[in-house]
């Protein structure tokens, strides 16, 4: 959802509610003065009828549908002003109407008449319909007003943080350039674009120390280890007992560790860096059935049988290096982590690819063995970085990884999306 | 075979001349470019190692002298920064073959004959030894004048183990050399074990001498058996 219309909506809410407390109380006023000016009009009326009493006109001659004139004994103290509802005849309407009656009893000479006079009540349907209206009326002038005011004025203010919303969205490690933004009126904004400024050249000098340990790593322990490697191998050249023997062998197996621990972890570095060309779109069927071609032979000679699905031309986004890399960890974990008499299934299609084997029960929890260097078999020729590295190639891809183990099946599933 | 070696880490360099050596070839070295330059440009050799990174400059730039050269050596690159585009432009550049480091020496004098043969003989001669005898171009194989039966790998695995005759081959440069970067979590040493007995079986069925020994565990080596 946009800030703005997040806002809008909030707004509206708040505006909507606020009429509505505003009409009831308005309503509620509303029908209170007009109950209290009416009380008075009556009792301006009463007086009137009272005093023409008075000057002597007789009461008979007086009443009217609106007026009632009722003596009372004379020993009844004087009544004040009550008014009261009630329902009477309205001649005008024909009808039984909602009326107010004021009444009033008066002294007058050695005579107590009670005066009472009626007047149509303005309904409550009436008010209730006059409060609605004003208060939609406003309503509607509101939201014009803040339409205006969130097409126009809200984008201008907004603008500098719109800008810098865009300049963040096309940072990337490769361009290089940390982030420069143009100073603004508004405080908040130029705190956080110093912010981002500060945070992007650090993020840039950190990139870049990285990169260049993850380059100079390669090299420089890939030169040591091919001297040893190459002594090594001279050595086993030499004559030798079987003791020195084991020693050297023992030394040559560790140093081959080395050199692999050595190139998965700057492959994996160079992953998580991005380093990795933008990818292009690429046939994965060609590339998988090539590495299955290539591995069968090893499939054989592990006893497994290997059943594939593969749909021709599935096209997705991943550097074509990567995917080799990717494939071969699969395949490699599927042979090795399964049994003579086995069997491997591997299922190609336009979105997902399952690679599914026969294999032990294992004792750790599978997302563990995700992890770098967490492996479960002791073979020393593992480095346990496989499936490590396909996690960061999906995590760099943006492909779904998921690796389940049930009973003696391990599956790992890879969506494309 | 007389080779040219462009590699300025002394210890490698020590490395690669003592294996050669007991294989008779010729090995002259040079430490930079600058001096690569002038070894190139007043004698000939068959092969040139070249390492990329030398302390004067970009091997690659070599690459440009040596194709302007009357009688081209073969070029192989052996280069620590194992990078794809490094590869691609060396053999581009016209390399031979691209080695990244660290390699097995076995594996180095493997690549230095195959290219050595391609370019001397275009891939057509012969490996014999006693009664195998090897021919490349159409990967046959025969003992004793009798065809085997090989695999591709088992076909791989014999002309690896005689090119590099009378040494012991250590296991993981075997594996390197059959699957290359394939087998890095793979038990490939059962692998190679059951490659060794179907090449073993196949060579004494048909006659031949069991020329194959276990080192200590540690590697086989093909060669002359002393008792």
């Amino acid at each position: 959802m946009k800030l703005l219309n997040l806002l809008t909506s909030v707004y509206l809410i708040i505006i909507m509610v606020a009429l509505l407390i505003g009409g009831f109380f308005i309503y509620r006023k509303l029908g209170d003065e007009i109950d209290f000016e009416l009380g008075m009009e009556l009792d301006r009326q009463i007086e009137a009828y009272a005093e023409r009493i008075r000057q002597g006109v007789s009461p008979e001659a007086l009443v009217n549908e609106r007026l009632e004139i009722k003596e009372l004994p004379f020993q009844l103290d004087e009544e004040n002003l009550s008014i009261r509802d009630t329902i009477a005849y309205h001649d005008p309407l024909s009808r039984e109407e909602k009326q107010l009656k004021a009444s009033k009893s008066f002294k007058i000479e050695n005579r107590h008449y009670r005066i009472s006079y009626y007047n149509l009540v303005i309904e409550a349907e009436d008010i209730t319909e006059t409060v609605v209206y004003t208060m939609l009326v406003v309503f509607f002038i509101q939201l014009v007003f803040l339409g205006l005011f969130f097409r126009g004025i809200s984008n201008w203010i907004l603008k500098p943080f719109q800008h810098t919303l865009q300049k963040i969205q096309q940072f990337n490690f490769q361009t290089n350039k940390p982030l420069y933004f143009e100073k603004s009126k508004v405080t908040e904004f130029n705190h956080l674009n110093e912010f981002l400024e500060r945070m992007t050249q650090k993020l840039l000098k950190d990139y870049r120390q990285i990169k260049e340990f993850s380059e100079n790593i390669s090299h420089e322990i890939q030169t040591p280890t091919a001297v040893v490697s190459g002594k090594l191998e001279n050595l086993m050249n030499s004559e030798m007992t079987e003791e020195q023997a084991h020693l050297i062998y023992a030394a040559y197996q560790n140093n081959e560790r080395i050199h692999k621990i050595v190139k998965s972890l700057s492959l994996l570095a160079k992953l998580e860096n991005e380093e990795f060309d933008p990818p292009s779109q690429i046939d994965l069927s060609e590339i998988l059935e090539k590495n299955i071609a290539l591995l069968s032979e090893l499939v054989v000679l592990s006893d497994l049988k290997l059943q594939t699905e593969i749909r021709p031309k599935v096209m997705v986004k991943i550097h074509p290096f990567i995917a080799e890399i990717m494939i071969n960890n699969l395949l490699g974990n599927a042979i090795k982590h399964n049994f003579k008499g086995g069997w491997i299934k591997i299922q190609l299609k336009l979105d997902h690819m399952i690679i599914e084997n026969s294999g032990s029960p294992i004792r750790q929890d599978s997302s563990e063995l995700i992890q770098r260097f967490k492996k479960e078999s002791e073979n020393p020729e593992s480095v346990g970085l496989g499936l490590a590295i396909v996690n960061q190639i999906c995590k760099t891809y943006k492909f779904g990884f998921g690796y389940v183990i049930r009973d003696d099946i391990h599956t790992i599933t890879i969506d494309f999306k | 075979m007389k080779i040219l070696l462009i590699e300025d880490n002394r210890e490698l360099t020590q490395n690669i001349l003592q294996y050669l050596s007991h294989e008779g070839i010729l090995c002259e070295v040079a430490s930079n470019l600058f001096e690569a330059q002038d070894k190139i440009l007043s004698f000939e050799y068959d092969c040139v190692l070249l390492d990329l990174m030398l302390p004067d400059g970009n091997g690659l730039n070599l690459l440009n002298i040596i194709r302007k050269l009357e009688i081209r050596p073969n070029v192989l690159i052996i280069s620590a920064k194992n990078s794809l585009d490094d590869k691609i432009r060396g053999l581009d550049l016209g390399a031979d073959d691209y080695l990244p480091k660290p390699f097995h020496l076995s594996e180095l004098l493997a690549r230095l004959k195959a290219i050595y043969r391609r370019s001397k003989f275009s891939g057509s001669d012969e490996i014999q030894f006693n009664e195998i005898v090897i021919q490349l171009q159409n990967f046959q194989v025969n003992v004793h004048g009798k065809q085997l039966e090989l695999t591709k790998k088992e076909f791989d695995l014999l002309v690896f183990l005689i090119t590099n005759k009378n040494r012991v081959l250590g296991k993981n440069a075997i594996a390197q050399h059959l699957w290359g970067d394939y087998t890095d979590n793979l038990p490939s040493f059962d692998f190679i074990y059951q490659h060794i007995k179907n090449l073993r079986k196949k060579i004494s069925e048909a006659g031949g001498n069991d020329y194959l020994t276990t080192v200590y565990g540690i590697g086989y080596k093909f060669g002359e058996t002393q008792s």
